[in-house]
């Protein structure tokens, strides 16, 4: 299978005015297409940074990020934002949904975006919505769900616009086991059907999930278990 | 996606009801107060601009130097409009004269009215001018002088319902006959008249009473300056030039003899600037225009400060939806959006508020301004001052939201905070300072005028009343004092030819004594008086005596103080040789100097004389508690010869005030601009404030559990809104000292602006803010700490 990420001597180092931290040193990093992947570490480590450059969020320092064959390190933020809509879903710890947005509106958000017209939009997200299965709540509010209701919308808005990767960051932290589980089942099940997940935690047991576990410390990869 | 973006709008307006609600009504209270004031900028800078040609059209005035000062007059001599005639530049001229509070009737005098104001017009007046005939038009308007042209309201009230042209009207006892009902004149003319009546009439009478000396038409009488003129010039012509060719034939008339000069003033200015150049009315208009922009620029700063603090609270949102893909732009529109449709709410809101308002308005203001929505210059008035507004506050709250770093702010830390804290505290100090300023000219204002009224003037203005009299009772004069004397309640009774003593204005330059320079143009206030007119408004002499009531005081004068210096006598005055109006006197008495002309004045020379047989004017003294009494009686006399004519009275201290109208209406304005602007400005700071007590809660949560006082937290959230109230005060002081110095440099007679009202205004300023400030800060302060700490 062909690299969908390739990083290669990755630098990043935040800097206040006292304090200077390097959040990665020299990473060098692969995932293939189709892979899913885990990303431990103890807090600190430079999971958190890793997973924002691979989302586009920000940008590395140093070093080389080839995504789908194109080295984007250097891309401004109105490209990386292109880039970014149309090829990654993200899934976080706390969910963030827009609280003033029902369900159906948050997972529609992302075609409005990418300029998705109506009909086609009603379709793909009552699709999406069928399939984390909570079609029934497509009216209702963010507040108005339980824990495991939201991080599953949540996981319905990063997969409507069938993002060739998906990254998540601790989905299941706030969670607790049973609806924990549901998420993980849920991701496992879209990694099956073809997308590239990265997934940053700290629950072995939801690491399991995975193909591959890569280990950091210190802002560099330390080891690589391959499960598969 | 506009729909999108209009739904997400409209929810976080509900969703954030309290902000939303400080939002909308200090947006909507400073549109409305802006919209009603532009309205009134409108309605003075659209004075006289009806007229199809007013761009051509010019008025001209008479400038010369008497006692090294300049004096204006808008009266010019007839003769001019003759010279018009050779002059090319000039493609029309037309004279007009005005009498106040004349009396006018139907021909069975069943209907009578007084206070008309009279206009004499030469018959291109209709053609220059485009007041709108309802009956009649401008060829048959004056088919000879015993015609006249009425107002519709005017016809209404002589004719009732029925047809007036054909009718006849008595005007002096003359009959006259209505050829034309013209509309109302507009009420942004400078032109306003009751009825109209041919020059000719105002010709025939001049030559029939003999004339000037030699001159003997109006068309040749050089010496009187009455006639205010207009000319149309052609449209490349220069004005000032056109001037300078009236002042040299007028003096070419004169032999040489005269440094009279004139000049031309457009047509559109003369509303807002005087002859003499005065421009305080043109001022007033761009104050108000200034105070419309900080009106509306401390609302705008309101939102920009609500919505950038609370942008913190809006981060996450933000940050959610550059994620999932939302360009910059997009963002940017979103919150456009959402600030349009607040404007939207608050416009709504400003338009009822204007409705409700507007007849206060218009009776502080002293305008019949109307607020239709059908009326273009109201939507001119409503999209300057809601565009302007929008502008001013949607572009930097939505450039601050949109630009977010996504993974930062979703994560609470944002980095753009320090540089937005420092902008909005910037705004915090300009709006206080705005709000001082405006408290110490509402101060300033209140007190000049409260000087003005209280000001001893050199006599008693108090429970004396006038009475314009008809020539009959003029006659009788004698007659009706000697009665009014016997009545309890009457102080003292006198006549003389000034209209009001608070404003009299009749000059002359008609004066000789022996030391006077050759090059003398000492102008000096005439007033035709009894005996009894200096006792009865208790005028005090400097020396000498007053008249004597023997035919002897035809020879004799009272000057005042300032004429005796002006003249260069030495004293004793008494005694000395003057010449007044070609008759031989002596100075009889020296009379203290008192204010005779509004206090913006210096006091000027006057004179007293009363060889003239035109004293019309009946002066009654009377007490508080007999007024009605004396009112009464006089009325009764005035009956006695008059007949059926209306019987008028003013108070003389109400005459006074009126004088003060428009700076009693800018006092008031003022007063209510500062309200607006403090009521506004601490809406916003309580906003803040509020705010400030919600990103602190965990500090406070911190400090109590650490053992800080109720007392010490609202100290600390206090502190920081204290210091930008008090930095406001420091600028804001200079700016209304420097700002009222200007403002009373109109009047002749002004307070000193002392130190206390700076005192008060900051005391005032901060303690508002304080208190808006510490509703919220006391409210953090006694919140449960452990509820605080645990929203983290």
């Amino acid at each position: 299978m062909a690299n969908m990420i390739k990083i290669t001597d990755l630098e990043k180092v935040y800097r206040t005015e006292e304090v200077e931290t390097v959040a990665l040193n020299k990473l060098t990093l692969e995932v293939k297409e189709g892979e899913f992947v885990a990303i431990m570490g103890p807090s600190g480590c430079g999971k958190s940074t890793l997973l924002n450059i691979l989302g586009l969020l920000d940008d590395p320092d140093k070093g080389s990020f080839i995504f789908n064959g194109i080295e984007v390190a250097h891309f401004n933020e109105r490209k990386r934002a292109d880039l970014r809509k149309h090829n990654i879903g993200f899934v976080f710890q706390s969910f963030n949904l827009i609280d003033e947005l029902t369900v159906y509106e948050n997972v529609e958000l992302p075609l409005i975006y990418t300029g998705v017209k109506p009909a086609e939009r009603k379709k793909r997200v009552e699709y999406v919505l069928d399939k984390v299965q909570i079609m029934h709540r497509r009216n209702h509010y963010p507040q108005q769900l339980s824990g495991g209701q939201q991080q599953r919308v949540a996981v319905a808005r990063a997969v409507v616009n069938n993002p060739k990767l998906i990254l998540a960051d601790e989905p299941t932290g706030n969670l607790d086991s049973n609806n924990g589980n549901e998420v993980m089942e849920l991701l496992t099940e879209l990694n099956e059907q073809g997308t590239t997940i990265v997934m940053v935690t700290h629950s072995e047991h939801d690491a399991r999930y995975s193909h591959r576990i890569i280990r950091m410390l210190d802002g560099q990869t330390v080891t690589q278990n391959i499960l598969v | 996606m506009l729909k999108n973006y209009f739904r997400t709008a409209w929810r976080s307006l509900l969703k954030n009801k309290f902000y939303t609600a400080i939002n909308i009504s200090g947006l909507a209270v400073g549109l409305a107060t802006g919209i009603m004031l532009l309205l009134w900028v409108q309605n003075e800078l659209s004075y006289d601009k009806f007229h199809k040609d007013y761009q051509q059209i010019y008025r001209l005035s008479s400038h010369f130097k008497s006692n090294g000062e300049d004096l204006t007059w808008t009266g010019v001599p007839g003769p001019l409009s003759v010279f018009a005639k050779s002059i090319p530049e000039v493609q029309s001229v037309v004279r007009t004269s005005r009498d106040f509070d004349q009396n006018l009737s139907n021909e069975e005098r069943t209907k009578i009215f007084d206070g008309n104001v009279v206009g004499y017009v030469d018959s291109g007046f209709f053609s220059m001018f485009n007041f709108h005939f309802l009956k009649g038009n401008k060829a048959t308007a004056f088919p000879n002088s015993n015609s006249v042209v009425l107002t519709q309201s005017t016809a209404q009230k002589l004719f009732g319902n029925e047809e007036a042209i054909g009718k006849t009207l008595q005007f002096f006892k003359n009959n006259f006959t209505v050829t034309g009902v013209l509309q109302d004149f507009p009420q942004n003319s400078s032109i306003q008249y009751d009825a109209i009546f041919p020059m000719s009439l105002l010709a025939k009478d001049f030559t029939e009473n003999g004339g000037n000396g030699d001159w003997k038409t109006i068309d040749e009488d050089l010496g009187d300056f009455t006639f205010t003129t207009y000319v149309q010039l052609q449209p490349a012509a220069n004005p000032v030039k056109t001037g300078q060719t009236f002042s040299a034939l007028y003096k070419k008339a004169r032999n040489g003899e005269s440094d009279a000069s004139f000049q031309l003033q457009k047509l559109a200015a003369i509303h807002l600037i005087s002859a003499d150049g005065n421009n305080a009315a043109l001022r007033m208009v761009q104050i108000f225009m200034l105070v419309v922009v900080l009106l509306l620029a401390i609302a705008s700063i309101n939102y920009v400060n609500l919505s950038t603090a609370r942008s913190l609270i809006r981060a996450k949102e933000v940050s959610i939806r550059k994620i999932v893909g939302a360009q910059k732009g997009q963002l940017f529109l979103q919150f456009s959006i959402e600030t349009i449709v607040l404007f939207c709410l608050a416009t709504g809101l400003a338009i009822v508020l204007i409705y409700s308002l507007m007849p206060l308005y218009n009776n502080i203001s002293g305008k019949t301004l109307s607020f239709t929505l059908s009326d273009a210059n109201v939507w001119k008035a409503v999209i300057l001052a809601v565009v302007g507004t929008l502008v001013a506050s949607s572009i930097y709250p939505a450039l601050l939201l949109s630009s977010f770093k996504p993974i930062e702010s979703l994560k609470g830390k944002l980095t753009s905070g320090i540089s937005a804290a420092f902008f909005r505290k910037a705004l915090v100090v300009f709006q206080f300072a705005i709000s001082v300023i405006l408290l110490v000219c509402t101060m300033v204002m209140s007190n000049q005028m409260k000087f003005v009224k209280n000001k001893n003037l050199g006599y008693d203005k108090s429970y004396v009343f006038s009475v314009p009299l008809t020539q009959e009772v003029v006659d009788h004069a004698d007659a009706v004092k000697t009665e009014l004397k016997k009545q309890t309640g009457i102080l003292n009774v006198a006549v003389s030819d000034a209209y009001s003593l608070a404003n009299v204005s009749a000059s002359t330059g008609d004066l000789d004594w022996a030391a006077k320079p050759a090059n003398s143009n000492m102008m000096i206030i005439q007033i035709s008086a009894d005996k009894d007119f200096i006792p009865t408004m208790k005028i005090k002499f400097l020396e000498g005596e007053n008249f004597t009531g023997t035919p002897a005081d035809s020879a004799y004068f009272v000057l005042n103080e300032t004429a005796v210096k002006g003249m260069g006598l030495k004293q004793p005055y008494v005694g000395q040789q003057i010449t007044f109006h070609n008759i031989k006197g002596t100075i009889h008495g020296v009379v203290q100097d008192f204010n005779f002309q509004s206090l913006k004045e210096k006091i000027a020379p006057l004179i007293f004389f009363t060889n003239w047989n035109n004293k019309n004017i009946l002066y009654v003294r009377t007490t508080a508690a007999n007024a009605q009494q004396a009112i009464a009686a006089v009325g009764k006399q005035y009956k006695k010869y008059a007949g059926d004519s209306p019987f008028s009275y003013y108070f003389l201290d109400k005459t006074f005030e009126t004088q003060y109208k428009s700076e009693e209406r800018a006092g008031t304005l003022f007063n209510a601009f500062a309200g607006i602007a403090i009521f506004i400005s601490c809406l916003g700071l309580f906003g803040l404030a509020t705010y400030t007590a919600q990103v602190k809660t965990k500090e406070i949560g911190i400090r109590k559990v650490l053992g800080a006082s109720v007392a010490s937290v609202v100290q600390l959230i206090s502190k920081d809104f204290l210091k930008l109230v008090l930095i406001a005060i420091v600028i804001a002081i200079p700016v209304a000292w420097w700002a009222m110095n200007k403002w009373l440099e109109d009047f002749a007679y002004r307070i000193n602006i002392s130190w206390w009202i700076f005192i008060l205004a900051a005391f005032i300023a901060s303690l508002i803010a304080l208190i808006t400030v510490s509703f919220q800060a006391v409210r953090a302060a006694i919140a449960n700490p452990v509820k605080s700490l645990r929203t983290e």
